[in-house]
């Protein structure tokens, strides 16, 4: 209700707010009826002494501000004042935005301390007002090296205050919110670590920041890190996984996660940082730790296990994304495949509900980098996708799989598509910039020592950065595979044949040796280690059904490790040699019938349904409705239970995939 | 259950001390690198290996590049080359982040000039090319790798040789005697041994594979297999209106 009330205030339209821009200060501050309710002592109202401060460069930046914005503020900081979940995800979800496509799509919010007076100078919420400010620099603006470095400092300042106070904090935000700090946050180190790599074309003053001894420190990966790793054994978001999975009672629960873990902006802070976790890892190249860490969390959606709780469309995303990633460093195809498949399967049902979040596009991008990265896996192992995702990436990169499917001249295509849709990899350390020479050294290198290895490959320890060394691990696998396709082709032909004469049908100079390790590389392709238990249980849209008798299974599933396996063949040509002779022999899938039976099942008892809960089309004393409908009933159906029919069915009937309309 | 990667997950070899590093989050604590160190020390003496114990080196080496080791690096490579078809051997390079050039060594950097090169013999490996493998790794030009690093390792030839058993056992059913020599570096008597210890039997200069998952091939034709929770609904769903 108040909320109802309260939303024009700031969201009015501004047309008439123009003409009062230069309000006066005094006016634009509210009292606070309940402001001692707020438990931080900074919050002392004092008048005199703010209007001392106040600078007179900040009166007139501060004039600046158009009032529907300052009235935002003062409301947004209510809300932030109250715990008022609805008004803070309406301020933070729609407010925030709209004024910023308004007023500041090209330019910054006013900084904190000019607001402050706004919000009696809280610190808490100026703190919350600069990660915004700071997010709206990063995604609209240039962030300069001030930027950098001062939303590392606000970064910092909010973890300390959620870690480090006496307690936890009374704080509430919404999970989205929470989400996206931690998002940012690892956004921001990763911006960071870019900016930092590049040594050439800085300038003096920049030089100076990253040489100075703060400039080392600021989003060190150590810093990052830890933060992360303190928000989740604060919140023991671990524990409180591991306790659910073994269902424990709620009360037991309590227990185990402490004062911090009971409060949902911890456990939703834990639970985010532990999947920030794995984006952490995935861009410093550790695949192995980054799926390590996920262990209890899952692979949530993409694999059909439920979330926790209703986490936002982006932290699915991100965990399906950067998972994915990691499977297919790995070199387990199959597993990457199928979470990316889960993830956009749910994303192509979710889409009409997450527009509003301010990630959409985000969301969308990582979407198409995901099919990106489908074609590659599809290139790399062949297997059998669900055809709606397939569809798509055959329709978005049709032309793609076909070049790099005719071996080496696909490379360059191969390569293109890996570095459009491979995360931003980035070096835990950068340049030596506290030493002007090593950075001159660095910038100017004496000729290269080179390399003395005859097929010398790109690889130059001292120059490579990382995105380049881990596609290079891919491409060595991509090209190990390049005979495959024609190997494959001319396999099928023959249930046996001599390798010789294999190798006379391929091109001129390929002797049988050379052939034959190109089985045995092909006989490794043709396998691969999954998660077998995993995929059983989760591709099949049926499982949904069993949904309540299946969750335990499925909780004891997510507890083995992501990094489980067991050896597959992912093959449907297989073939042995005895010597010479290639043995070759074809598994074929049988055309499937239960699918289409069940949906036409389940249609011909939809149409049944609609057609008894009509009215009857005579309309008769209801006494006789009863026994017509009796006998109509009867002769359809046979036998029936004879309580069924004490009454025409008018209302709809609740069936397992959901209401049947009534009449 | 015995899964495919739980003794690369989890080593039998590996101590308690060792599990708690790997596992927890005293890896990230720079103080405890010599423990790994000695640890991968130990591996290479007694032919054990534990990728992510020496991962967790590596770790620690890009966060600290004061604590980097370059003869730690080659030794973690070499024993990663080893676990060839698993990719072990990617996943410590891509943990090599750059290092700016040092300018003050007193010993030249060896990493440089060895990292092609095992990034070399692990290509061959993994295309399968064991006789070229063997060409190169003997050629002069890894006489350094050879005599300060390999020579070391215990058991490092032949647990290269077991990368070809491993691609040999899944492809062939039966191969030359003197083709399967070159796969291994190995003739004469020496390789009739070898065969010998894998369990293999020489049969007139042909080697015989006993069967295995890989090299049994039948032609199938997979038929669907309808469970009745697959049913549930439709059925569920008509015993209600009755």
């Amino acid at each position: 209700m108040s909320a109802q009330q309260r939303v024009p205030l700031w969201a009015a339209e501004p047309d008439l707010d123009d003409e009062i821009n230069d309000v006066d200060i005094s006016l634009a501050i509210p009292s606070y009826p309940n402001a001692d309710m707020y438990d931080d002592p900074n919050v002392q109202l004092d008048e005199s002494a703010l209007a001392m401060q106040a600078q007179i460069a900040q009166q007139a930046a501060f004039a600046q501000i158009p009032d529907v914005v300052k009235r935002f503020i003062v409301h947004f900081h209510q809300a932030v004042l109250e715990n008022n979940l609805p008004e803070i995800t309406l301020a933070y979800e729609s407010g925030w935005n709209r004024l910023t496509e308004k007023f500041y799509s090209k330019t910054e919010w006013p900084e904190a301390e000019i607001i402050a007076p706004l919000v009696n100078d809280d610190q808490i919420f100026l703190i919350l007002y600069r990660e915004l400010y700071y997010r709206h620099v990063y995604s609209r603006l240039q962030p300069n090296v001030d930027d950098r470095f001062h939303s590392y400092e606000n970064s910092c300042e909010l973890f300390n205050y959620l870690l480090n106070s006496d307690g936890p904090v009374t704080l509430s935000l919404p999970a989205q919110w929470l989400w996206d700090i931690i998002d940012e946050f690892i956004y921001q180190f990763q911006s960071f670590a870019l900016f930092r790599s590049r040594p050439a074309n800085k300038t003096d003053d920049e030089l100076a920041m990253l040489g100075s001894e703060g400039g080392g420190q600021a989003w060190s990966s150590y810093s990052v890190l830890n933060v992360l790793y303190s928000l989740i054994q604060k919140s023991r978001a671990n524990e409180w996984l591991t306790a659910r999975s073994e269902g424990k009672t709620e009360e037991e629960i309590e227990e185990i996660i402490g004062e911090y873990g009971t409060r949902p902006l911890y456990r939703q802070l834990g639970y985010f940082s532990i999947i920030g976790l794995l984006r952490v890892h995935v861009l410093l190249g550790d695949f192995t730790l980054a799926l390590k860490v996920m262990e209890r969390v899952g692979l949530g959606l993409s694999v059909g296990q439920k979330a926790p709780f209703t986490a936002p469309t982006a932290a699915h995303v991100s965990t399906a994304y950067h998972a994915g990633v990691c499977y297919l460093m790995l070199r387990r195809v199959t597993d990457a495949a199928r979470v990316f498949t889960g993830c956009l399967n749910w994303v192509m049902r979710a889409r009409q509900y997450h527009t509003r979040s301010y990630q959409y596009d985000q969301i969308n991008k990582t979407a198409d980098r995901m099919y990106a990265l489908l074609s590659l896996c599809h290139t790399l192992a062949p297997t059998r996708l669900d055809d709606n995702v397939m569809n798509i990436v055959r329709e978005k990169y049709g032309d793609q799989m076909t070049r790099m499917g005719r071996g080496e001249e696909g490379l360059s295509t191969f390569e293109e598509i890996f570095l459009y849709a491979c995360p931003k990899f980035i070096s835990a350390n950068g340049p030596p910039y506290d030493d002007p020479n090593a950075l001159a050294l660095l910038l100017n290198p004496p000729t290269p020592a080179s390399p003395s290895s005859p097929s010398a490959p790109v690889l130059k320890p001292t120059t490579s950065d990382p995105t380049h060394r881990h596609l290079r691990a891919l491409t060595a696998h991509f090209l190990s595979l390049t005979h495959v396709p024609v190997l494959r082709s001319l396999l099928k032909l023959y249930t046996s044949l001599d390798a010789r004469k294999l190798a006379g049908f391929l091109d001129a100079g390929v002797d049988e040796e050379e052939v034959l390790s190109w089985m045995m590389v092909m006989k490794n392709a043709g396998r691969c280690v999954g998660r077998v238990n995993i995929a059983a249980g989760a591709d099949k849209d049926d499982e949904k059904g069993g949904a309540t008798n299946g969750t335990p299974a499925r909780g004891s599933a997510a507890r083995g490790s992501l990094l489980d396996g067991e050896w597959m063949s992912i093959s449907d040509l297989n073939y042995v040699i005895d010597e010479n002779m290639i043995h070759i022999a074809e598994s074929t899938v049988g055309r499937r019938y239960a699918g289409w039976f069940i949906r036409n099942s389940e249609h011909a008892a939809r149409v049944l349904d609609s057609v008894r809960a009509l009215p009857l089309p005579v309309a008769a004393a209801a006494p006789a409705v009863g026994s017509k409908s009796q006998g109509k009933d009867g002769e359809s159906k046979g036998e029936k239970n004879a309580k069924a029919d004490g009454a025409p069915r008018t209302g709809g009937q609740k069936v397992a995939w959901g209401g049947v309309k009534a009449a | 259950m015995a899964s495919a990667t739980a003794e690369w997950l989890t080593p039998p070899t590996r101590t308690e001390l060792i599990e708690n590093l790997v596992s927890g989050v005293d890896r990230y604590n720079p103080s405890n690198v010599g423990i790994l160190e000695d640890y991968l020390y130990h591996q290479i003496r007694s032919e054990e290996y534990d990728c992510l114990a020496n991962l967790a080196i590596l770790k620690l080496y890009q966060f600290n590049p004061d604590l980097f080791n370059p003869d730690v690096v080659v030794n973690i490579l070499l024993k990663a080359l080893t676990a060839e078809p698993f990719p072990d051997f990617n996943l410590c390079m891509s943990l090599l982040d750059d290092r700016p050039p040092t300018s003050s060594t007193d010993e030249p950097d060896p990493l440089p000039t060895l990292l092609p090169m095992l990034t070399n013999l692990y290509d061959l490996l993994h295309q399968c090319r064991f006789p070229a493998f063997w060409a190169f790794y003997k050629s002069e030009q890894l006489e350094s790798l050879r005599e300060n690093y390999t020579i070391e390792c215990v058991g490092f030839e032949d647990a290269i040789r077991e990368v070809a058993a491993r691609a040999v056992k899944a492809t062939f059913t039966r191969i030359g005697l003197e083709r399967l020599g070159t796969y291994v570096d190995l003739s004469g008597p020496e390789v009739d041994a070898w065969v010998a210890k894998q369990g293999w039997v020489v049969d007139g200069g042909v080697v015989g594979i006993p069967p295995n998952p890989d090299n049994q091939i039948e032609s199938v034709v997979i038929r669907e297999n309808v469970k009745l929770p697959q049913l549930a609904k439709v059925i569920a769903h008509s015993a209600q209106t009755k």
